[in-house]
């Protein structure tokens, strides 16, 4: 595994206070917290961010990080040595990851982190826990738009904090297979029972909490169950109306384009949106497209048309 | 397996350990405006289960970045504000395209 500089991290010196090491973490966060945070890569920066400051926060963790020494580099080879904190006191209780990692209990923390602070160690805390029923564990599933409205079933990859059977404490990956239902909305909660923290001694497992995320389309928008859609329209089709072909979630359905109709005049497909009690409407909002006068053929029917529409004034509404 | 419905109603309880936010910060969340309880008592109430995205992202950004409810409430409102200003600028924006 590869070493992690803490300190580099949080852009601290080794010497730096806990006031110094809390102001560069509230700053870091406020930078890289997924739920504000435009940056590229965020979610990771932010979690290094969380792993760092979950050990330089705690004098007990920053002391045996500490011990290691400061003649490692970031992205070195490295394994925790033989006598790896010994001679330490420790306050107990706490567990890898504690304060959450963006509210998924340290997952996604590193390897360096957990061979340092998991169950294994000393400050994983976890063996002098009364058996007590299973923590509810949560994690994000991203899906696309077309999952969403036809549902499906996905095999996730998770990593967990897991109660072993003297009751220590341990990050674990673990396979979930999920069924995404038809219909399932952004920021939706797909529960599934007994699939959180296992207990030691035999009370009821958590259950596992999924927060669905929806990834943006192509050629949709999504707003709750309604999605809409931009449909480029020629000028006669919206000059003399028409009947055109629509690609919905569904698939392709004929629509009424009205005559007169506007750029970006919204038409409604009711109930074409994701499916649900009651399901959403499709929106269709047009744009028109002018073709390139790039042919004399084209230019003649446009020379046609200021003739014969020669009165027709689109700024009139603009005053003089 | 089951999907939490958006129509159905939580106890303050579950939605305490759900978006990890104490009942006292729920409270104060409702008393803001981000969440309308059904109920009398908060350890009686009843919540959206509609507003558990907002309510659980208020929570992560009050022990993330350690502000306190009222910072969390006025982000959650401006966040949610943002996203929908720029759903309406990418909907302009590929009506304006070429």
């Amino acid at each position: 595994m590869e070493y992690r500089d803490y300190y580099q991290l949080l852009g601290v010196a080794r010497t730096a206070t806990a006031e110094e090491i809390k102001k560069s973490y509230r700053r870091l966060a406020r930078k890289y917290h997924p739920d504000v945070s435009k940056e590229k890569d965020a979610e990771q920066k932010f979690k290094e961010v969380q792993e760092a400051y979950e050990v330089l926060k705690d004098p007990e963790k920053r002391a045996a990080y500490d011990q290691l020494g400061s003649e490692w580099k970031s992205g070195q080879q490295f394994r925790p040595p033989p006598d790896w904190a010994s001679g330490f006191e420790f306050s107990g209780g706490a567990r890898p990851g504690a304060g959450g990692a963006h509210g998924f209990d340290g997952e996604g923390f590193s390897d360096f982190f957990s061979s340092l602070f998991g169950g294994a160690s000393p400050f994983g805390g976890g063996a002098r826990r009364a058996p007590r029923q299973g923590r509810d564990h949560h994690a994000r599933i991203d899906i696309d738009l077309e999952e969403a409205f036809g549902g499906g079933t996905r095999t996730l990859e998770l990593k967990r904090p897991d109660v072993k059977a003297d009751g220590s404490l341990d990050v674990r990956a673990h396979t979930v297979r999920v069924s995404i239902p038809a219909g399932v909305t952004d920021g939706q909660l797909i529960r599934l029972a007994g699939q959180g923290e296992r207990s030691a001694g035999g009370a009821r497992a958590g259950d596992l909490y999924l927060e669905v995320h929806v990834r943006p389309h192509r050629l949709y928008q999504l707003e709750g169950r309604d999605v809409t859609l931009t449909l480029p329209i020629a000028p006669w089709e919206a000059a003399l109306g028409a009947t055109v072909t629509v690609p919905t979630l569904g698939g392709p359905v004929d629509m009424q384009v009205p005559s007169g109709a506007q750029s970006g005049q919204k038409l409604r497909l009711r109930g074409r949106g994701l499916p649900g009690q009651p399901p959403g409407d499709a929106y269709v909002q047009l744009k028109i497209v002018v073709p390139p006068a790039s042919s004399p053929q084209a230019r003649a029917a446009y020379e046609e048309m200021r003739t014969k529409l020669g009165t027709f004034d689109p700024r009139a509404d603009l005053g003089r | 397996m089951c999907l939490v419905s958006e129509t159905d109603w939580i106890g303050a309880g579950e939605i305490c350990a759900l978006c990890r936010l104490d009942l006292a910060a729920i409270a104060e969340l409702a008393e803001l405006g981000v969440v309308t309880p059904r109920g009398t008592a908060p350890t009686e109430w009843l919540l959206p289960a509609a507003a558990l995205p907002r309510l659980a992202l208020a929570g992560r950004l009050m022990r993330d970045l350690g502000v306190n409810v009222s910072g969390a409430a006025l982000a959650v409102e401006l966040l949610e504000s943002q996203q929908t200003l720029e759903r309406q600028l990418k909907r302009l924006e590929q009506l304006l395209a070429p």
